[in-house]
C-alpha cells in the first residue's frame, strides 16, 4: 500500500507528536525545578530545542498541578501578575523515578537501534 | 486590545465556572507578553492585524477551552467499532428492504405501476428515510451511550475468561450437520412431493375439489429434480467437506433454479378450479379467479425476496472462494 507524500507527512506529524507528548512532560517537570511562569518556561523550553505551543503547556501544567506533581502560585512581577509554578514535593520523587524509566527506555533504545540499524539512522 | 478581550471572553464562555477565570487570567498574562514580545520586534505598538495572526495562530476559542476540559465521548474507543458494526447492520436491515420492495412492486408488478411512477415513488420514499434512518441510528446510537457509561463503572469489558472464545471456524467447511439436514429435508420434500403433489388435483374430498392447471406438470418435474440434484449435492457434501468454485456455482444454479420457479409458479395461474358443494359456480369461478391474481401480487416480493436470498449466501461464499482467503476450498475437489 502506498500513500501520497502529504498523507505520509501527515502519519509522520501524528508519529512524532505521539513520540513527544511523553517526554514533553519530563521536559516540563525537569525545567519547573526552578520556579517559572509559563511564558518564560515555554521560551525557554523553545531555547533547547524543545518546541512547545500555549495551547499544550497551560492544560498540561493544569493537570500536573491537579495530580499533586506541581505547585503555583500568583505573584507580581514587572507590574503585573503572573502565576509561577515549580515541583512540587511530591513531585520531586516522581520526576526521579520518570528520569530514571527515561534513562532506561533511552538505553534500551539504544541497543535496539545500534543492534537492528539498516542505515536510516 | 478589545480584540484580546473579545477573543478572551469567547474562550471563558466554554469553561467550567470554577476555573474560567483563573485559566483566562493565565491566557490574559501569556497573551500581553506575546504582544508586547511582538512589539519589541516591531519597535511600535502591535495593530490589530498584528494581534489578529497572534490570536489565530493560538486557535479557535473552542479548540483552546476544550484542552482544558476533560475529555468526554458518548462512545468511546473501545465501544466504537462494535457501534459502528450494529449501525450498519440497523441501517441495512431497517431501510434497504423497504427500498427493494418498493422498488420490486415498480419493477414487475403492472397494476402498482399503474398508478405509481419512479419519480413519485422516489419523492414518496426519500422524504421518509431521513426520519427513518435517524431513528434507527438514534436507537442504537441510546443504547450504546448507555453501554458506555455502564461498561465505565462497572467495567464489564474486563470480566471476560478466554475459554469461553468462539472455536475458529472455517467459513469453507461444511459441517455434517448441515448436510445430514439438508439431505434430510429434500428425501421428506422429494417422497411427499411425488406421494401428494403428482396428481393434477390437488385435493378431493367431501366434495370439496382443487384442480390445477396443466402448467403443473411442468412444475412437478422442475422441482422434483431440484430435490434430486440436492440429495446428490448433500450426499457428496458428507464425503467432500469443503466448499470449493465449482460446488458453490452448482450451489448457486440450483439455488436459481428454485428461486425462478417459485417466482414462476407465483404467477402461472395455477389454480384451474375450485369446487365446493356450498360454492355455486359462479362464486367458485372467482374465488379461483381471486386466488390466482392474489399469488401473481406476491411475484414482486417473491422476486425480491429470492434475488436477496440467492445473492447474500450465494454472492458471499463465491467472494470468499474468490479471494483465495486461507481455507478457501481444497484445491483439486469438487
Amino acid at each position: 500500500m502506498t500513500h501520497s507524500p502529504h498523507v505520509g507527512s501527515e502519519i509522520f506529524e501524528n508519529l512524532r507528536l505521539e513520540l513527544r507528548r511523553g517526554s514533553l512532560i519530563l521536559a516540563v517537570m525537569s525545567a519547573l525545578q526552578s520556579e517559572q511562569y509559563g511564558y518564560t518556561l515555554r521560551k525557554s523550553l523553545a531555547e533547547h530545542g524543545t518546541e512547545i505551543d500555549e495551547g499544550t503547556l497551560y492544560p498540561l501544567l493544569r493537570r500536573l498541578e491537579d495530580q499533586g506533581l506541581l505547585k503555583s502560585q500568583w505573584r507580581e512581577k514587572d507590574k503585573r501578575n503572573k502565576r509561577f509554578y515549580r515541583v512540587s514535593p511530591e513531585g520531586k520523587p516522581i520526576l526521579k523515578q520518570l528520569l530514571a524509566e527515561w534513562r532506561l527506555i533511552n538505553s534500551s533504545l539504544e541497543k535496539i537501534l545500534k543492534e537492528y540499524s539498516d542505515g536510516t539512522g | 486590545m478589545e480584540l484580546v478581550e473579545r477573543y478572551l471572553g469567547a474562550i471563558k464562555f466554554w469553561l467550567p465556572k470554577t476555573k474560567q477565570d483563573d485559566i483566562i487570567a493565565e491566557i490574559s498574562e501569556d497573551l500581553r507578553s506575546q504582544i508586547e514580545d511582538e512589539e519589541g520586534k516591531l519597535g511600535r505598538t502591535a495593530g490589530e492585524r498584528e494581534v489578529a495572526a497572534i490570536l489565530k495562530k493560538r486557535g479557535r476559542p473552542l479548540v483552546v477551552a476544550s484542552r482544558y476540559l476533560p475529555q468526554h465521548y458518548l462512545i468511546g474507543p473501545t465501544l466504537f467499532p462494535a457501534y459502528r458494526f450494529v449501525l450498519a447492520i440497523a441501517v441495512v436491515c431497517y431501510c434497504v428492504p423497504q427500498l427493494l420492495a418498493r422498488l420490486g412492486l415498480l419493477a414487475f408488478d403492472p397494476d402498482y405501476r399503474a398508478t405509481h411512477t419512479w419519480i413519485g415513488e422516489m419523492s414518496h420514499v426519500w422524504p421518509d428515510f431521513p426520519l427513518e434512518i435517524l431513528v434507527a441510528v438514534g436507537a442504537v446510537t441510546c443504547v450504546f451511550a448507555v453501554l458506555e457509561r455502564v461498561q465505565v463503572k462497572s467495567g464489564f469489558l474486563d470480566n471476560w475468561d478466554p475459554l469461553c472464545l468462539r472455536p475458529v471456524r472455517d467459513p469453507n467447511r461444511i459441517t455434517r450437520l448441515d448436510s445430514f439436514l439438508q439431505l434430510a429435508a429434500n428425501v421428506i420434500f422429494a417422497i411427499w412431493w411425488v406421494s401428494y403433489m403428482w396428481s393434477q388435483i390437488l385435493f378431493d374430498h367431501d366434495g370439496i375439489r382443487v384442480v390445477l392447471a396443466p402448467v403443473w406438470k411442468s412444475f412437478l418435474w422442475l422441482f422434483l429434480l431440484l430435490a434430486l440434484a440436492n440429495i446428490a449435492l448433500a450426499c457428496f457434501n458428507l464425503v467432500r467437506r469443503y466448499w470449493t468454485v465449482p460446488k458453490a456455482l452448482l450451489r448457486l444454479a440450483l439455488d436459481t433454479a428454485g428461486a425462478v420457479g417459485m417466482c414462476g409458479l407465483l404467477r402461472a395461474k395455477l389454480l384451474l378450479e375450485i369446487s365446493a358443494p356450498q360454492l355455486t359456480a359462479a362464486r367458485a369461478a372467482q374465488v379461483t379467479y381471486t386466488l390466482n391474481t392474489v399469488m401473481g401480487r406476491l411475484f414482486p416480493v417473491a422476486v425480491v425476496a429470492c434475488v436477496l436470498i440467492v445473492v447474500i449466501f450465494n454472492g458471499f461464499r463465491l467472494a470468499r472462494l474468490g479471494g483465495g482467503k486461507p481455507g478457501g476450498g481444497k484445491p483439486g475437489q469438487l
